[in-house]
């Protein structure tokens, strides 16, 4: 069964939970691959999550000189493979949401690869379980589907120019800020 | 099991070469589930893998639980007892050597004996904490009353809980946190939510209540700061820090004025509501936006949702209870759902975000200066008389009453407490008034620190002994719902500590009262007598056995026999704990604060947490995510107010108030009023927010007034060659 990461902005209070979940997945090496930001830190605690989306064209993977950045048959794009990766950081320039990070010792790039010794078993990924909020979560095709009726799910678009964005499909779905906006009260 | 509609079947992640340990968090009152991940080669703790199946928090876990195994194995962590000859060192980390138990034990009995041969029995006191299980907290008063025989025992649920439970126990006549499961909470229509930074204190309850305004209901949230969830509430009501009891009227107020009140339920469930109409009726929301604050407009519409909503939830933490009419507070906000019957029924009622990690059963079982196992008060002759029985001890050797955890300081001062037994609690950073506190402890002839680590308190004492981890001991915690759950073993003890409970027993034998504590000999053991002794008690855990927690995934006090399957929820027959099972609906006069702001001191001091971190620190920030994510502490400030003292973001000023000063970087944010000023509260030495607070306590709770004080910015040439990096 299909299961995607679903993101919900607005309910991000800025635990960093998720930050520090990453930390802990077996395949991680105990180093974070997501971020988090405070959106308008002087005036008010808004903040966001900003994880990698798994494009399903990603960028990363296609200005890899040496097809190190493999994507699996679920669509999770992973960190670069040790054997193949030249360390030319192609990839952390290509990627519109700069996800991929680089460790200079290794010379190796390393990202999110969705925890997938978890979500290739159905055992969601750390960040999602951990998440307070549910900002994060892990869904079904199903759920999905509900959220999509309930909510207008954005897409991740990259300010290349303002009317030209750079946009594409993504794994990871997101509902952009304002999913109160509209709703029906109960009294 | 209680199933909500979050709760999801996901299989455990399985690591090779590995065991999971299901067990709950060291830290706050939600005891969020998690598994522990040991190494089945070393037998070590070495990660955390989320417990999905924990029905409250299904996996969840904030920043401080994901790394809280990190704890047990870390450099820091004492592994043999210190012993400091050289008392002139007091008050540094300096001049401790290494012993064994034995020699650390000799002269804790040797010094113990001599005090109390010369000063009498009730010059030693026992300080205690409430981030243990319940078995340890039920130990530790047996102990103090027991085998050291002094009255001055206390502990630092005084600076938590107490103002709740003293509320509580007022209005219904028993103190249980909540009176609902919090696998309530988001189904119902309205949160009204005060003094709680719920999503950096507790933030495992954040999915339930955002749920609450994804199924079109209302969040309303009193906080003088704008916090993460006071950011998305319906209404904010931005009140000026102290000012909490003014609101509570006018909501009630309004709700008798507006025609919410149930006169049907007010009539047969509660006492009191024409002298409380009679004390309400001046808080008009014109008067009350004077005293408060607040926009007249927000406290209509506020009272408004609250009277309309078909089912409502009251929920207070610190905010309101750390003031030195907390007590009040409470029970000013709880009047709120007794006028309008939103209680004793699924879906409604009141709550307090407890603090700590075991708040709740911490505070039943007989730490506290007037009370005895399962919430019975010293001051009771039967009470005494059904503990006694339990003791193996004459009523008449039961020790008097003693005073409240600050008061126990003032009593050091005066020469009256010589000698300090201080387990699982910091108060050379948590309690007020820092100054007289630490002067407090040095002046004391013979001091003894149970702690895992070498904390700030720890620098103060002669003795210091390594206990354990919570990992490394079994027992039951009672959560913020009141809520009974186990907390598992999943590693030796590490070095040679030793968890509290054996070293209260060793410590006995020695004291020559081994005849009421050598049949302890295993956590379980003295669970059994624990149960025993709370058995007919308000806080009943006689029920509560260890196979049934792990059966029904917990198990709600009261629970008074096998058969009981314990108490979700509170009051379902509205009959409340007075004599004539009614509730008291208290007329409480407004007070202000102890210390208003005046020329000198303009501003208003808060203090409070942040996400990062747990009480005094002494756990959190040695753990690296969490010290890098909030290294040190700050003051935010209203850029306003910034403006007007010409101070920049980031720069160091002198925070000071008629105790002391302190110098904190500035963190200009406009998510605070203008006329408050704001410090977390978890940093030692020269960086304790609590250098400044002020000690008025509450005449009920003797809660000290943490969230409000009077202070004063300075700007400062230079940065200070003194302030610690």
């Amino acid at each position: 069964m299909k299961q995607y990461l679903y993101i919900e902005m607005d309910n991000c209070i800025g635990c960093r939970s998720c930050l520090a979940a990453c930390t802990q997945c077996g395949g991680h090496d105990e180093r974070n691959r997501n971020y988090v930001y405070d959106v308008n830190p002087l005036v008010d605690r808004q903040t966001i999550p900003l994880m990698c989306l798994h494009c399903v064209n990603p960028a990363c993977a296609r200005s890899c000189p040496a097809q190190a950045i493999q994507i699996t048959a679920e669509g999770a794009v992973l960190s670069a493979l040790v054997e193949k990766c030249i360390g030319c950081q192609n990839c952390t320039i290509a990627c519109p949401y700069g996800i991929p990070k680089f460790d200079e010792a290794q010379n190796l790039m390393y990202k999110c690869d969705l925890c997938y010794d978890r979500t290739k078993d159905g055992i969601p990924p750390m960040c999602a379980s951990v998440c307070p909020t549910n900002t994060l979560q892990w869904v079904t095709e199903e759920e999905l589907s509900m959220k999509k009726e309930q909510h207008r799910l954005g897409k991740w678009m990259s300010s290349r120019e303002p009317f030209d964005p750079l946009e594409g499909e993504t794994n990871v779905k997101i509902s952009l800020p304002g999913i109160l906006q509209g709703k029906q009260k109960l009294f | 099991m209680l199933k909500d509609k979050f709760y999801k079947t996901v299989a455990n992640k399985r690591h090779p070469n590995e065991s999971l340990v299901p067990t709950h968090c060291s830290y706050c009152g939600m005891q969020c589930g998690m598994n522990l991940r040991v190494d089945t080669s070393t037998n070590k703790i070495i990660g955390v893998e989320p417990r999905y199946d924990w029905p409250v928090t299904l996996g969840k876990m904030c920043p401080k639980g994901v790394t809280a195994y990190q704890q047990t194995n870390h450099d820091d962590r004492l592994l043999r007892p210190l012993i400091r000859d050289n008392p002139l060192l007091k008050g540094t980390k300096d001049g401790f050597r290494e012993a064994s138990w034995e020699e650390a034990y000799d002269l804790i009995v040797r010094k113990f004996q001599e005090l109390q041969g010369q000063y009498g029995k009730d010059s030693l006191s026992v300080f205690s904490g409430v981030s243990m299980t319940n078995e340890k907290c039920y130990l530790t008063g047996k102990f103090a009353r027991v085998a050291l025989q002094t009255r001055y025992i206390d502990y630092n649920g005084r600076f938590c809980m107490s103002s709740a439970a003293a509320g509580f126990l007022r209005t219904f006549g028993v103190d249980r946190g909540s009176t609902l499961p919090w696998t309530d909470l988001h189904q119902t229509d309205c949160l009204f939510i005060a003094g709680s930074n719920t999503a950096e204190c507790h933030p495992t309850s954040m999915f339930r209540v955002w749920e609450v305004q994804n199924r079109g209901g209302y969040l309303i949230v009193a906080d003088p700061r704008e916090t993460p969830l006071a950011r998305r509430a319906d209404i904010h009501l931005d009140l000026r820090p102290g000012t909490d009891l003014a609101l509570a009227n006018c909501m009630v107020n309004l709700l008798i004025q507006n025609g919410y009140a149930d006169e049907e339920f007010v009539r047969a469930h509660t006492n009191g509501f024409d002298e409380l109409a009679e004390v309400v009726k001046v808080f008009t929301p014109e008067y009350t936006s004077e005293i408060t604050g607040v926009a007249v407009e927000k406290l209509v519409r506020a009272a408004e949702i609250y009277g309309k909503a078909p089912e409502a939830v009251v929920l207070f933490a610190r905010g309101i209870e750390q003031q030195h009419k907390g007590t009040d507070n409470v029970s000013g906000y709880t009047n709120m759902c007794l006028v309008t019957g939103k209680i004793g029924r699924p879906k409604s009622g009141v709550a307090t975000f407890t603090g700590q990690g075991n708040g709740q059963g911490g505070r039943e079982h007989g730490q506290k200066s007037d009370l005895l196992p399962g919430y019975r008060k010293i001051t009771n002759p039967k009470h005494v008389e059904e503990v006694c029985k339990v003791w193996g001890i004459k009523p008449e050797e039961m020790p008097q009453p003693g005073v409240s955890a600050y008061e126990m300081f003032e009593l050091m001062m005066n020469k009256t407490i010589r000698g300090l037994y201080l387990l699982c609690s910091n108060p050379a950073v948590s309690a007020p008034n820092q100054h007289a506190v630490r002067a407090a402890l040095k002046e004391l002839d013979f001091m003894v620190c149970s702690d895992l680590y070498l904390s700030e308190s720890c620098e103060f004492a002669d003795v210091v002994l390594p206990t354990t981890s919570w990992s490394e001991d079994e027992g039951t915690v009672t959560n913020l719902e009141g809520r009974i759950i186990k907390i598992n073993k999943a590693q030796e003890p590490l070095g040679e500590s030793k968890p509290d409970w054996q070293i209260h027993v060793e410590l006995a034998e020695r004291l020559g009262r081994g005849q009421y504590f050598s049949h302890l000999t295993t956590a379980c053991k003295v669970a059994d007598e624990f149960r025993l002794a709370s058995k007919g008690g308000y806080a009943d855990y006689y029920g509560a056995t260890w196979d049934k927690i792990d059966k029904q995934d917990g198990v709600f006090w009261p629970c008074k026999s096998e058969e009981d399957p314990g108490t979700p929820y509170m009051f379902l027959d509205k009959k409340f704990y007075h004599a004539d099972g009614k509730a008291m609906l208290c007329a409480l006069p407004y007070r202000p604060p102890a210390e208003e702001p005046c020329a000198e001191y303009p501003l208003r001091l808060t203090t409070g947490r942040v996400v990062y971190h747990y009480l005094s620190g002494n756990q959190t920030r040695r753990i690296p995510f969490l010290r890098d994510m909030c290294p040190e502490p700050y003051v935010e400030v209203h850029p306003a107010t910034a403006q007007k003292y010409g101070i920049e973001h980031e720069e160091v000023v002198r925070l000071h108030t008629r105790r002391g000063e302190a110098f904190y970087k500035v963190k200009i944010i406009e998510a605070i009023r203008e006329d408050t000023v704001f410090v977390p509260y978890h940093f030692g030495h020269d960086l304790s927010i609590n250098l400044l607070t002020i000690a008025a306590l509450d005449p009920i709770s003797r809660m000290p007034e943490f969230k409000v004080c009077a202070a004063q910015i300075d700007k400062v040439a230079e940065k200070p060659s003194g302030r610690p990096q």
